[in-house]
């Protein structure tokens, strides 16, 4: 019965995640956070949320979402002719007409991801951890000073390519990555606004950066998409490229280790982990590149929740293991291997959803088109701000877009959006974001 | 090396200065910031500073639309023809070719020193992650040859692909012996590289910050000599004392994966390892030889494992 219980709880969770990790912008995270108001709910009218129904829901969620979010990211992000230089592989893909072939290729990597995390990161968690948690006691916070360092410090300018030598030169090539920069400060003023002095209402004080994020990662990609009117291919579901195994177990390699460091150390993201595990692994061939995105995505999000549940240091990572946290304190080795059992059956039902899913929104874009998805996205998000965090949400996302959209129009990095919980949270853990906010103003 | 591994290199530096792990503990990150950052700090000089202001004499700008190998190899022959006739340095600057939606045309420069030639020879289409763009086939006229009039003395790599981005810049240089010798892209690995400016740079931090930072800057300006020096092109070590790069060992490529890897890989444990020691109570025994163990020995040998069996079934 306990066991039919958490199969059926894996099938709900990883069906819910799968659906809704198809629409565009929309995070798990926003979906766990209303999941867990109605847990609450729940629970102060005396009905008991079981193990056996929460963790392995939970894990379905999480690994559905990981695994396929990457449709809406690959599919509906088509860059124009100005994003020359900054083409990421999915998109490239695109619009050769093989999207479906990225999405294969990043979901193999997930399945790496997934393999890594129950066959070499779950064993060897219980014992390993508690000495890591030990050695890095009070060093997070400059291990996270020292990434947003190499984050900055690594965008190499993309511009002054021609011409006689000199200042002429030097401010072309510096536009790209001054506008990093710039991003990275605004996006961290705007982190520091929200945390120290956050317009939201209390009472949904966990979406609290909810808005800023949609504005800064999903509303530009939309808009982009709205006013470029780029034209995607047809896509094909044949797979032309033969993935070898060497191409597999690097991209998987890299992957994991990029969304390990990311799932482990607060508040670095998978595209940071993936980031750094990239220059690493010196990442270069497309196919492995998102191979290993798939990986570091699944690692990052799946292994944050996992971590939770590891016995004896049940480590708190990730928005997930935080809205977990509110309701409910893993205790048992058995809460452990009911989450890494539903991670497996779940890790098989969303890879069974991958083609029929890909087919689906493919049949979508060609018969309502890319412009118009994205319009529905656009509303749909926006709608979904207002309904959580009301009008002034509404207005952090205005900011936050105008924000996002300078790495968009200037060629940068959108990582340097993450300014937004980088900068104020770095600040925090060395004891110094209040003195920093009492400087802006905000205290 | 790739700019992480000077970067993890640095920080693996501070961890070795004890007090940069005490104050870290206490919530100060200022020596571990500092040790990445002047890990980076010389790439950083050079490829975002010192690039765009390093003139050349002689710019090869080929068209997209009609490619010509002969006029490339005519200007770089000329640089050096420049050079060897008027005993000073001539540089000349190759520019990339892109032809699409992140597309370069990617081609080559080679200097035959026996035949006494440039050659150019035009490749594949690639995209801007060097990889070749399926069906692109070399443009028709794809190679040519220049005579030049002296002998090259080559102290770096005979051939030169050009593809993305930035293209290079080779700085001719005459020799005492009356060759003439290309130096690829001469503003990187100059004054930045210097273990002299390290020095100077962790003096600089000695006065804003204290000792310890002077120890953290210099560690950190050294690995990244260090590091530099396996490869090919090194570095110039003791400029402004000897201004010409000091030939690298020549024992890995700086884009190799597995040296990048590897050398990023190590550092972390040198970094865990010193703040593993710093812990209450230290290491326990056979802490370290664990360490080794599960760090060191068991991915060692599960790379080898893993080369042979990619080798012997061609995966």
């Amino acid at each position: 019965m306990i066991a039919l219980l958490v199969v059926l709880s894996t099938l709900c969770g990883t069906l819910l995640a799968s659906l809704l990790a198809c629409v565009p912008s929309l995070h798990i995270y926003n979906v766990m956070g209303l999941l867990v108001m109605l847990g609450h709910a729940l629970t102060g009218q005396g009905i008991e949320l079981q193990p056996e129904i929460v963790i392995p829901f939970a894990a379905g969620l999480m690994v559905g979402y990981s695994m396929l979010n990457t449709l809406p990211s690959v599919l509906l992000a088509a860059p124009d002719e100005s994003a020359m230089f900054t083409v990421l592989p999915g998109q490239k893909f695109l619009m050769q007409g093989r999207g479906y072939e990225a999405v294969i290729m990043t979901t193999i990597g997930g399945m790496v991801g997934l393999m890594a995390l129950l066959f070499i990161v779950a064993p060897i968690a219980p014992r390993l951890l508690p000495v890591t948690q030990k050695v890095f006691r009070g060093h997070t916070h400059w291990i996270l000073w020292t990434v947003i360092a190499f984050m900055l410090m690594s965008e190499w300018p993309k511009g002054g390519r021609l011409g006689r030598s000199g200042w002429t030169k030097f401010l072309d090539s510096w536009k790209t990555t001054g506008a990093g920069l710039v991003t990275f400060g605004l996006s961290g003023l705007l982190g520091f606004v929200l945390i120290f002095r956050t317009p939201i209402a209390p009472d949904v004080a966990f979406q609290n950066l909810m808005p800023a994020f949609v504005g800064l990662f999903a509303v530009p990609w939309l808009l982009l998409n709205i006013c470029t009117n780029v034209h995607v291919p047809s896509q094909s579901m044949q797979i032309e490229t033969h993935l070898k195994m060497d191409d597999v177990l690097r991209g998987g390699f890299a992957g994991t280790l990029g969304g390990g460091f990311a799932a482990y150390f607060p508040v670095v993201t998978g595209g940071v982990g993936g980031l750094l595990a990239g220059h690493a692994t010196a990442l270069r061939n497309d196919r492995v590149f998102l191979v290993s995105q798939g990986a570091s995505k699944f690692v990052y999000y799946v292994g944050g929740l996992m971590l939770f549940f590891v016995p004896g240091v049940s480590i708190r990572r990730g928005g997930g293991a935080a809205l977990m946290r509110s309701i409910m304190t893993p205790q048992t080795d058995y809460e452990y291997y009911l989450m890494l059992g539903a991670m497996a059956i779940a890790g098989v039902l969303s890879l069974l959803m991958v083609g029929p899913l890909t087919r689906g929104m493919l049949w979508l874009i060609g018969r309502v088109g890319y412009r118009r998805i994205s319009m529905a996205a656009l509303l749909l998000i926006v709608g979904l701000v207002v309904a959580i965090t009301g009008l002034t949400g509404l207005a952090v996302m205005v900011v936050a877009t105008g924000i996002g959209l300078m790495p968009v129009l200037y060629g940068s990095r959108r990582m340097n959006c993450l300014g937004v919980i980088m900068l104020p949270m770095a600040c925090n853990m060395s004891g110094v974001g209040s003195t920093v906010a009492g400087w802006l103003g905000l205290l | 090396m790739k700019g992480i591994a000077h970067f993890v290199a640095g920080v693996a530096a501070a961890s070795c200065v004890p007090e940069a792990v005490r104050a870290a503990s206490e919530g100060n990150p200022t020596y571990f910031i500092l040790g990445g950052v002047f890990g980076l700090l010389p790439d950083t000089i050079d490829f975002k500073f010192s690039r765009y202001f390093y003139s050349h004499d002689i710019e090869v700008t080929p068209d997209p639309i009609a490619p010509d190998a002969q006029y490339i190899a005519d200007r770089v022959a000329e640089a050096i023809n420049r050079a060897h006739a008027s005993g000073e340095s001539v540089r000349v600057k190759l520019n990339t070719v892109p032809v699409g939606l992140d597309q370069w045309q990617q081609y080559e420069v080679a200097f035959d020193v026996a035949a006494r030639t440039v050659a150019v020879r035009y490749g594949p289409v690639v995209d801007t992650g060097q990889n070749l763009i399926p069906g692109s086939e070399p443009p028709p006229n794809a190679e040519a040859v220049a005579p030049v009039d002296c002998e090259v003395r080559i102290e770096y790599l005979s051939s030169t692909q050009v593809d993305i981005f930035d293209g290079p810049v080779f700085s001719m240089d005459p020799t005492d012996d009356g060759r003439v010798s290309p130096g690829f892209i001469p503003w990187h690995r100059a004054w930045s590289h210097s273990l002299v400016i390290g020095v100077l740079f962790g003096l600089i931090g000695g006065v804003i910050w204290d000792i310890w930072a002077t120890a953290v800057i210099f560690g950190a300006s050294a690995m990244h000599a260090l590091f530099d020096q396996l490869g090919y092109m090194g570095s110039a070590l003791f400029y402004p004392f000897h201004s010409r790069r000091m030939s690298g060992l020549k024992l890995m490529h700086s884009g190799e994966a597995l040296a990048n890897l590897t050398a990023v890989w190590f550092c972390c444990l040198l970094t865990f390892w010193n703040l593993w020691r710093a812990v209450p109570g230290g290491i326990p025994p056979n802490g370290t030889r664990v360490l080794i163990l599960y760090g060191m020995v068991l991915p060692t040998l599960t790379i080898t494992v893993y080369r042979r069996i990619r080798k012997r079934f061609a995966w």
